[in-house]
Order: structure tokens, then C-alpha cells, then sequence
């Protein structure tokens, strides 16, 4: 049976008059690898200092494992906790040995020397995080990666019950940031060690984390597993920003993709786009007319595409084909009836085979006008289909074939200023 | 382990080189006693071992075991005193800047000291002068005004600290310097006192300093780790157990014990405790078990030093410390230069 650990019951904390923490509420079990997410200035790192001891309540109670955190002396609950902080600088010459064995302290009376028992855990603190081979070299001369694992390996000879990491890789570069991961998840299910992480990369707590909690303006605004926690919602309440979600195909989590923060200018209004596309060309393009407000639909896309993950994030209306099945002509009718009063077909940069160019068929008979993304002529997987369908279009109506994405918009603009003129 | 024999080795060697540093200055002084002469009166006086005294002056004899041996004692504990105090400062204001005075005790005993000069205070009181009391009563009277001014509720923020005890210290040196001019028959006597001087010092001073400095030494190389830890950063040394608001009381408290009975006993020596620490560390590298240590080895022997300097350079007696200060000044000054490169505050 798992026991609980860490128990915060409406903690309240701030500095001076200002409450950053208001009733916050969780816990965490023994053997949890816990994320904490939250934007900027949300009090995750405020909660940190409140369990490490270093900013008293305002009201509240954290109990860690089954006793009164207000109650403990600072020895005494830095057997229970250690803290890994963002970066952490010395300015004096200690060497790596001397910094972890800095880890045993809360077990050191005043007058008692280091025992070989405190020289033996220093030694295998050391070892799970590879930090062995510079136990003599100054703590300060060492790399920003080698430093975060030095201080993991002082957390570990603390011998504690749970691991607080205040955004332990935020200084660090991508290779330096998953190998303090790696430890810290190494470290938890080889040594059931519990971890309670702030971590401001929502991907890489997604990775690692089983558990999150999503703190916002010093509540707990959710808490739960990585495919609970990040959603959509959650996430633009979080950042105020515009962001996809979209399932890691590496590793099967969820992973937000940042899009904006600024809004692109409002030019769509009356204009409506229908888009064939059911690759991953059309992906940014979705977004970006999305974003200017045009008013969108698209087909017909087969299920599991980026395309159509991209439709069903947008919220677009669009006929959708099951996955690798060929477009039947059914389908292509639902697709005919949704681009009946659009402005405006294009068709994206898809590649076309024998199963989507039935997308083609009847836009001959469209009011529309027809723009063509000059990629899909080079990925013609037809066998020589594509451009006799083109052609047949072409006699009844101008197709104007565009390079790429940025001289779609382009044209687009000259248009929508045109129409402008015109009125 | 290697390293741990090096250690062991380089603290055998400063405990034998500073015997023979003590030793070299008992027998060497302005008055004309022969070397051999000098060895015999130790021999004897000190060692008890059966050595003929005879055709050696009683004037001598006295020289040595009453003025030079207690002499060059006080002058080791005073400046093992104050090294360590500036070692204990050092680190708990992790700031190399820092020496025992900063907090104001300095002031604080020379204003004590001034008005007991000027009241004459040192009359009628057998054993300790009132000069004495009144300093030892001001340094302690200043380091609590400092720590009260400091204090925000449990504590007592460290940057707080230094900048309460320079203002503190600037205006008691201030009202110093006012007792002096209203005082001007008595100006020689004050102004000499803050120089600091072991002269005429004998074994009633040594009785009066040795408790203190002993209690504050022992509270000193007991908080060697949790000083380390504090270098690190005073959040991080909460996270590992230590009690910090306690350490700081408790390093303040002995440094102010040990430097508040040695400076109203010697007069403002100073530099010892900015020095000695100081290059302590940079042999020695930043762990306090080791710094304290060595710096009260080394303060002592520097002191000893530079007061066999002051008696002995010229026919009459330099204050030592002005001696330390010409030593210790321009290390200061190269320290600054060093420190531009960054760091500290």
C-alpha cells in the first residue's frame, strides 16, 4: 500500500501583504513522479519554498509523512525533503565531494565528524548520477549540466523521503535537460524515490510526470494524469496564448505545440475557403486562415492525418474518410454539398494517389474560384491520373496554380483589398 | 585519504613553526639579556628544569617571565581571537570584507574606553582597570543596538546587519571623537588606546581574556560545517537542516565575546581578523573547520610578530597596531582590486 507523503491542506502564503498561494489543496503518494505546471508568477515555486521550509504559512497545513511541517526543525525536515533549485552558484572553492557531502548535514550533530557510513552514501549518491569521476574538481569550474547532477547527488545523500526540483533544467540545453530527466525518472522507479517537480516545459513534464497538478493564480486549477491535465482548455487558460495538442508520436503523450500570443490581423470576414488537403501540408495553413478569421471547411481528410488533427483542434466542419480508406463517391458528394458556397477551393499541398483524387471530381461544376498548390503536381502518386483531371477542370474553369503558403496570403490580401475598392 | 595526511601534516607543522615563532620572540627584545641568558631564565622559570640562575639579574628574570612570556601569550591569543572572529564573520556575512569589527564593537570599546579615561575610571578597581570594563561593557552595548536595529521579527537579515553596524559604528566614532575634543588634556591617552598596544600587559590580562576567547573559540570550531554550508546560500542551508537564525546568534555572540574582551583589554588591533582569514583561505581553500583552525595559528603568530616589531624596532614602543595596520593596508587594497572582478555584493 502506497502512503501519503506530502499533504498540503489550504495552504495560503505570500510575501508581505500580496497572497500568492490561496488554499492550495493536494497530496502526493509514495513512489509519485509529480509535475507541477503553471505559467509565470503562479506560485509554483512559492509552494516549493512553503514545503522546503523557507516561507511560513499564512494559514494552512502541510504535513509530511504524517508529521506537522510547522512543527519540525529545520534538521529534522531536511530528512524528509531535499530541494534541487533551478541553478545554483557558489562562489567559493568547494569541491564536488564537499558539496554532497553537504547532503549529509541533517544527520551531523554539532561536534560529529563524517562517519565511513556518510562517506558510503556520498560515494553512491555520486554513482546514480554519474558524478563520480569529478568528486575532486571544483563544484564551480564544472558545466551547468554537471552542476545540476552534483546537487542531485547531494539531494540523494540526504536520504529523504521525496524530492523537490524547482525547474531543475530550465539553464540547461536540450541534451543536459533530458539527462536530469532521465535521472530524476531513473531515480523514482528504480529507488521508488517520490518527486515533486516544477517544471515549466509542459512537453517535458508530459514525458516524465505520471501526475500533474496545473497550478493558476495560486489555486490548483487541475490534477491529474498528462492526458487529463493537457487539453486545450487547460492550456489556453494557462499560457493566453493559441496552441495545438496533439498526441506525441514518439511517446504516446500528449505535447502542446506553441502557435501565437498576438493575434493576426482580422482580414477573412465574409470570405469562405474550402480546403483539400488530408496530409500534413495544409497544417500551418489551416491555422493561419483560421487565425484571420476566414471562415473555413475542408474534405474530404482521412482520420488520424495532421491535417484533419488540425480540422478537429479548429473546430472546422469537414467530411472525413476513414483512415487509409480511398475517398468514395458518397464521401466526395458530402464534400461537393460543404464547398457548394465557398469563395474560394484550394487545394493544399497534399500528394494525390488513386485513393484522394476522387477529391477532384466535380469542382469543375463549383462557383469558387480554384487555387492549386504547385507541390501537388510534383507528389502525383496517380500513375498519371492527376493532370488529365486538372485539365478537365481547367476547360471549364481558371485554376490558379501558387508556390507556396506565404503567396496564397499574399493573394489573398491583394483580393480582399480589391473587393474593398470595388464596393 | 592522501589529501587527509597533507592536512594532518601542514596543521603539525603551523602548531611547531608557531612554538618556534613564540619561542624566538620571548627571547629576543630591546633590553639587554643575552640569548643564552634569555634560554636559561625559560629553562628554568617555565620548563622547572634544574638550571643554575646564578650571576642572571632578578631584573631580568622578571623581564622575561613577567613581561616578555606573558606578553607574547596575550599577543597569541589576541590575534588567534580575532583571526577566528574574522574567519566566524567572513562566513556568516559571506563577504570577505567582513572582520570582527564591522559590527561596531570596535567603536563601541573605544567610546567605552574613552570615557573611562576621561572619568579616570581606572582607579580603585584591583584586577581589571575601569577603562577595561567600560570598553568591554561598550563593544557588547553596540553589537546588541546592532542586532536590535537588524532585527525583523525571528530575523535578521545579513545585508540588514552590515549596513546597521557601519551606521552604528560611524556614529559612536563620531561621539568618539567629540568626548576627545571636550577632552583635550585627556586626547593622547584615547588616541593611543585605539592604536592597540600589548605593552605593560601582564598575566591579570591574560586571566581576564582567556575565559571568553576560550568559551567563543570552542562555539566557533563547533559551527565549522554549518559556516560551509551558510557560503552556499542562506536558503540552501535551511533546506539542509541548519538552523541559520540560530548559527548567525550564535557566531555573533562568540565573536563579539572573544573580540570585546581582547580589544578592551589591548586597545583596536586591527587587521588581524581581515588578513589572517584571508589568505588562510586561499592556502587553505573555503572549509571553515579548517580556516578557523589555521587562522588562529597563524592570527597568533602574526600578532606575536608584529609586536615583537613594535618593541623592538625602535627604543621606544610603536602601538602594534599600527604596526598590523601597515601590514594589513595594503593587502586590503589589493584585495579591493581583486574583488572588482566581480563577486561579493
Amino acid at each position: 500500500m502506497s502512503r501519503e507523503l506530502l499533504n498540503c491542506r489550504n495552504v495560503s502564503a505570500g510575501y508581505g501583504d500580496r497572497l500568492i498561494l490561496e488554499n492550495v489543496t493536494f497530496s502526493v503518494q509514495e513512489g509519485e513522479f509529480v509535475g507541477l505546471i503553471g505559467s509565470n508568477g503562479t506560485g509554483k515555486s512559492t509552494l516549493i519554498k512553503c514545503i522546503s521550509g523557507l516561507l511560513p504559512l499564512k494559514s494552512g497545513e502541510i504535513t509530511i509523512c504524517g508529521k506537522a511541517h510547522s512543527r519540525l526543525k529545520n534538521r529534522e525536515r531536511a530528512r524528509l525533503v531535499a530541494v534541487v533549485p533551478q541553478s545554483y552558484h557558489v562562489e567559493y572553492d568547494f569541491t564536488v565531494e564537499d558539496i554532497v557531502m553537504m547532503g549529509r548535514n541533517p544527520y551531523l550533530g554539532l561536534r560529529k565528524k563524517e562517519r565511513q557510513e556518510d562517506y558510503e552514501i556520498v560515494k553512491n549518491a555520486m554513482e546514480m548520477t554519474n558524478t563520480e569521476m569529478f568528486r575532486g574538481r571544483l563544484y564551480n569550474e564544472l558545466s551547468g549540466g554537471e552542476r545540476q547532477r552534483v546537487i542531485l547527488a547531494r539531494a540523494i545523500a540526504q536520504k529523504p523521503q521525496i524530492i523537490l526540483l524547482d525547474e531543475p533544467t530550465s539553464a540547461l540545453d536540450v541534451h543536459h535537460q533530458i539527462e536530469v530527466m532521465e535521472l530524476i525518472a531513473r531515480l523514482n522507479e528504480k529507488e521508488h524515490m517520490t518527486v515533486l517537480a516544477v517544471l515549466h516545459d509542459i512537453n517535458m513534464a508530459s514525458r516524465f510526470c505520471r501526475r500533474m497538478i496545473m497550478l493558476q493564480d495560486g489555486k490548483v486549477a487541475a490534477d491529474g494524469t498528462p492526458q487529463e491535465i493537457i487539453n486545450r482548455e487547460n492550456m489556453e487558460k494557462l499560457y493566453e496564448m493559441k496552441l495545438v495538442i496533439r498526441e506525441s508520436p514518439m511517446f504516446h503523450k500528449p505535447e502542446i505545440v506553441p502557435i501565437r500570443v498576438m493575434q493576426e490581423e482580422q482580414v477573412g470576414g465574409r470570405c469562405r475557403i474550402h480546403v483539400i488537403c488530408g496530409a500534413s501540408g495544409a497544417v500551418r495553413l489551416l491555422e493561419e486562415l483560421d487565425d484571420r478569421g476566414y471562415e473555413l471547411t475542408a474534405g474530404v481528410i482521412n482520420q488520424g492525418s495532421e491535417d484533419w488533427a488540425v480540422c478537429k483542434e479548429l473546430g472546422l466542419k469537414c467530411v472525413e474518410a476513414e483512415p487509409f480508406t480511398p475517398v468514395t463517391e458518397e464521401k466526395q458528394k458530402e464534400n461537393l454539398e460543404l464547398m457548394k458556397d465557398a469563395d474560394i477551393i484550394l487545394v493544399a499541398d497534399v500528394p494525390f494517389g488513386i485513393g484522394n483524387l476522387m477529391n477532384l471530381q466535380g469542382l469543375e461544376n463549383m462557383s469558387g474560384r480554384i487555387f492549386f498548390h504547385k507541390n501537388a503536381l510534383s507528389s502525383d502518386y496517380t500513375g498519371g491520373k492527376l493532370v488529365p483531371v486538372l485539365e478537365k477542370i481547367g476547360k471549364v474553369k481558371k485554376i490558379t496554380y501558387f508556390g507556396d503558403h506565404d503567396e496564397f496570403l499574399r493573394i489573398l490580401k491583394e483580393q480582399e483589398v480589391n473587393s474593398q475598392n470595388s464596393d | 585519504m592522501n589529501g587527509k595526511m597533507n592536512r594532518k601534516l601542514l596543521i603539525v607543522l603551523s602548531v611547531v613553526l608557531c612554538l618556534v615563532l613564540m619561542y624566538a620572540c620571548t627571547v629576543t627584545g630591546i633590553a639587554s639579556i643575552s640569548f643564552v641568558d634569555a634560554n636559561r631564565i625559560l629553562a628554568r622559570e617555565i620548563l622547572h628544569l634544574p638550571v643554575d640562575l646564578e650571576g642572571i639579574s632578578s631584573g631580568s628574570i622578571t623581564i622575561i617571565k613577567n613581561v616578555r612570556l606573558p606578553r607574547v601569550i596575550l599577543g597569541f591569543i589576541a590575534g588567534a581571537g580575532l583571526a577566528v572572529c574574522g574567519a566566524g564573520f567572513q562566513g556568516i556575512f559571506r563577504n570577505p570584507m567582513a572582520d570582527p569589527f564591522v559590527l561596531g564593537v570596535s567603536s563601541g570599546a573605544a567610546l567605552g574606553a574613552a570615557i573611562g579615561i576621561v572619568l579616570h575610571f581606572d582607579k580603585g578597581f584591583p584586577g581589571m582597570s575601569g577603562t577595561t570594563l567600560l570598553a568591554f561593557a561598550g563593544s557588547f552595548l553596540t553589537i546588541g543596538l546592532v542586532y536590535n536595529i537588524s532585527r525583523v521579527g525571528k530575523k535578521v537579515p545579513v545585508s540588514t546587519l552590515l549596513l546597521s553596524g557601519i551606521a552604528v559604528s560611524q556614529t559612536l566614532s563620531a561621539l568618539n571623537s567629540l568626548v576627545m575634543l571636550l577632552n583635550r588634556e585627556s586626547m593622547d591617552q584615547i588616541v593611543y588606546w585605539t592604536m592597540g598596544s600589548l605593552n605593560g600587559k601582564g598575566w591579570s590580562q591574560i586571566g581576564q581574556v582567556v575565559p571568553w576567547t576560550v568559551v567563543g573559540i570552542i562555539l566557533l570550531l563547533t559551527s565549522g560545517r554549518e559556516l560551509d554550508i551558510m557560503l552556499t546560500g542562506e536558503d540552501t542551508a535551511i533546506q539542509l537542516g541548519v538552523n541559520v537564525e540560530f548559527l548567525k546568534r550564535k557566531v555573533l555572540f562568540a565573536s563579539s565575546v572573544i573580540t570585546a574582551s581582547i580589544i578592551s583589554v589591548t586597545g583596536i588591533i586591527g587587521f588581524v581578523g581581515l588578513v589572517v582569514p584571508h589568505v588562510v583561505r586561499m592556502v587553505a581553500g573555503p572549509r571553515h573547520n579548517r580556516i578557523m583552525l589555521l587562522s588562529l595559528l597563524f592570527g597568533g603568530t602574526f600578532l606575536i610578530i608584529c609586536d615583537t616589531l613594535a618593541r623592538s624596532m625602535v627604543a621606544w614602543e610603536i602601538p602594534v597596531g599600527i604596526i598590523t595596520s601597515v601590514c594589513g593596508g595594503p593587502f586590503f587594497l589589493y584585495l579591493l582590486r581583486k574583488t572588482k572582478k566581480g563577486g561579493g555584493f
